[in-house]
């Protein structure tokens, strides 16, 4: 893949992080660069920083649409402003991600481009032994039914879709809340808590972890 | 009394009296004078015939003051009126001025003259002034962005860290006590920058037909979810099928904002009530909680950036105090008002009013 950004510094921790996903990793620090790169090789996914000295992002983002270069793209910007991340969807992004990110969520999102299109999604949803059945909407654990709220249907659906990924606060802000900024509340915190109570507290092993500072994750008892 | 009244008053007495002054010497001279002299020449034997113009004189000349100073009070009125209207111009102008327009200039007359002096140095206070809060708001800007970069660096950094493992347990927790701190600024950042943009114009809002009813029900739900581990609950009173236009995100962010307050300052087993009616072209917004309540003297301050109310309390509630003033942007952009009224140690209610869709 291809990760195209100016400040060095952050191309090394976004480039070393990939590396560890087990991405291939390419490195351009202007749009001149990228752009002939993108041209010559067929990248699986682009990380794409709008703010570049010379050619920014979002051109360089249209003329590969306009190449008809179709490399699902993730727009990193430090404006953060909503209208440029409409401005960069309807310029052919696949995704929008706003500095300061946290990297286990660019990492996420990266993965995610690379499925789009992909996999089909599974209708019925199973880590160990907690099943959410995405058609009759239904959760239960070894059995037992377990009543939610649609906000912990959603949520308990992202999570579980993601399983063994950490998903980040804005992440889950995104798809389940629908915003795409932070609105400043801890509505995330709450409702993970009280899903946990629901999933997690009368059963054994615990599925629903924190991982401080980066966000949630269900996974598999190691 | 205004100084347009107060001059043409005392323009049209001091002409009074002049007219008195001067009627009273013609007087004087064409009518006391001459009837001596008439009297000494009847004494001589004339006829009384001469005395008929100096009565005329006498009328013409009293009756002629009451139209004189009519005039003039009208007259000086009107020169009053062209003379002092720079200077209405520039007090209506003033009064009109917040930091938005300062950068418009008032029109001068040319005429060169002191009114038109003063309209030139009040252009040029309004000048600087409005250069000085467009230094503060580019400064912002640019400090909020650059800050982003080293932040972003410094959380990717720390997480490849604790990825990387390696860490003793002691380091784990430092190292994710420093990922809580850069986020939480990031997240100062993040506020900062977008009450900037706002305050310079810069944030498009959505303009749609949101039904707002439908944003305060889920408001409630998320309200129930914020209260439930500090044991608050959440109830709904009235609530008016309403739809306005406007932008959907920033309105259930204005709704959100308002719920987390109402839960965070709260108290166990506190209540949050949640009300939307709708009278005439307006939607009336009420979240109220119970608690310790504000003071009335800090009430005013509740929606200046960065305040927290009680400093001994501000401890134990979280977030960066940014929350009001966005809410009270989006509300103002939304061409709504917002007020927070509250009774110390009773209910604390935010209104909100904002203009339904025709």
């Amino acid at each position: 893949m291809l990760l195209v950004e100016d400040e060095k510094k952050t191309a090394a921790f976004v480039r070393k992080a990939l590396q560890a996903e087990g991405f291939a990793v390419d490195v351009c620090h202007n749009g001149e660069e990228a752009w002939a790169a993108a041209l010559t090789t067929p990248f699986d996914a682009i990380v794409l920083d709008i703010m570049l000295p010379g050619r920014d992002g979002l051109s360089l983002l249209r003329q590969l649409r306009q190449h008809r270069i179709a490399t699902p793209v993730l727009l990193l910007s430090a404006r953060g402003e909503v209208n440029e991340r409409v401005d960069g969807l309807n310029a052919g992004a696949d995704d929008y991600l706003p500095k300061p990110f946290v990297l286990a969520e660019l990492v996420a999102r990266v993965r995610a481009l690379g499925r789009r299109g992909g996999e089909s999604k599974p209708a019925v949803l199973q880590v160990a032994d907690l099943r959410l059945d995405t058609l009759t909407r239904r959760a239960e654990r070894r059995g037992v039914f377990i009543e939610l709220t649609a906000r912990e249907y959603r949520l308990l659906e992202f999570l579980m879709r993601s399983a063994g990924h950490i998903c980040g606060r804005m992440a889950i802000l995104e798809k389940v809340w629908d915003y795409s900024f932070d609105p400043g509340s801890n509505l995330v915190d709450v409702n993970v808590m009280r899903l946990r109570e629901k999933i997690d507290a009368d059963f054994d092993p615990k599925l629903l972890h924190t991982v401080r500072g980066l966000g949630y994750v269900i996974k598999e008892p190691s | 009394m205004t100084i347009r009244t107060r001059l043409t008053l005392w323009n049209a007495s001091m002409l009074l009296v002049a007219l008195l002054a001067t009627g009273a010497l013609a007087y004087h001279e064409l009518v006391t004078e001459p009837r001596a002299h008439n009297q000494g020449a009847q004494a001589a034997g004339k006829s009384q015939k001469d005395s008929a113009p100096t009565d005329l004189v006498e009328i013409s000349i009293f009756c002629s003051i009451v139209p004189a100073v009519a005039l003039a009070l009208a007259g000086g009125w009107w020169v009053m009126l062209r003379t002092v209207a720079p200077v209405t111009a520039l007090t209506q102008a003033a009064e009109h001025m917040n930091e938005h327009n300062l950068g418009a200039p008032l029109a001068r007359t040319g005429s060169g003259d002191e009114l038109d002096r003063l309209t030139e140095v009040f252009n040029a206070m309004t000048a600087r002034l409005n250069s000085a809060f467009a230094r503060l708001r580019e400064f912002t800007l640019h400090a909020s962005h650059e800050l982003k970069t080293p932040l972003t660096v410094m959380h990717g950094e720390l997480e490849n860290w604790l990825r990387d493992g390696g860490l003793t347990g002691e380091q784990r927790e430092r190292v994710e006590s420093q990922l809580d701190e850069v986020q939480r600024l990031a997240k100062i950042v993040d506020s900062l920058t977008l009450l900037t943009k706002a305050d310079a114009g810069q944030v498009v809002l959505g303009r749609e037909a949101v039904r707002l009813d439908e944003l305060l029900r889920e408001a409630l739900a998320d309200a129930e979810s914020l209260g439930r581990p500090a044991g608050v609950t959440a109830t709904l009173g009235v609530c008016h099928q309403v739809t306005i236009l406007g932008d959907r995100h920033r309105l259930r962010q204005l709704l959100l904002n308002l719920c987390d307050n109402a839960v965070k300052h709260n108290e166990p087993g506190g209540k949050v009530t949640l009300d939307l009616h709708r009278a005439g072209g307006c939607a009336e917004v009420r979240i109220s909680n119970t608690g310790r309540g504000i003071p009335p003297e800090v009430l005013p301050k509740v929606f200046d950036p960065f305040f927290r109310g009680d400093v001994s309390h501000s401890q134990a509630v979280e977030g960066c105090g940014l929350g009001l003033s966005i809410a009270r942007w989006i509300v103002s952009a939304h061409g709504g008002t917002i007020q927070i009224a509250s009774q110390p140690g009773g209910l604390t209610t935010a209104s909100v009013w904002l203009p339904v869709a025709v």
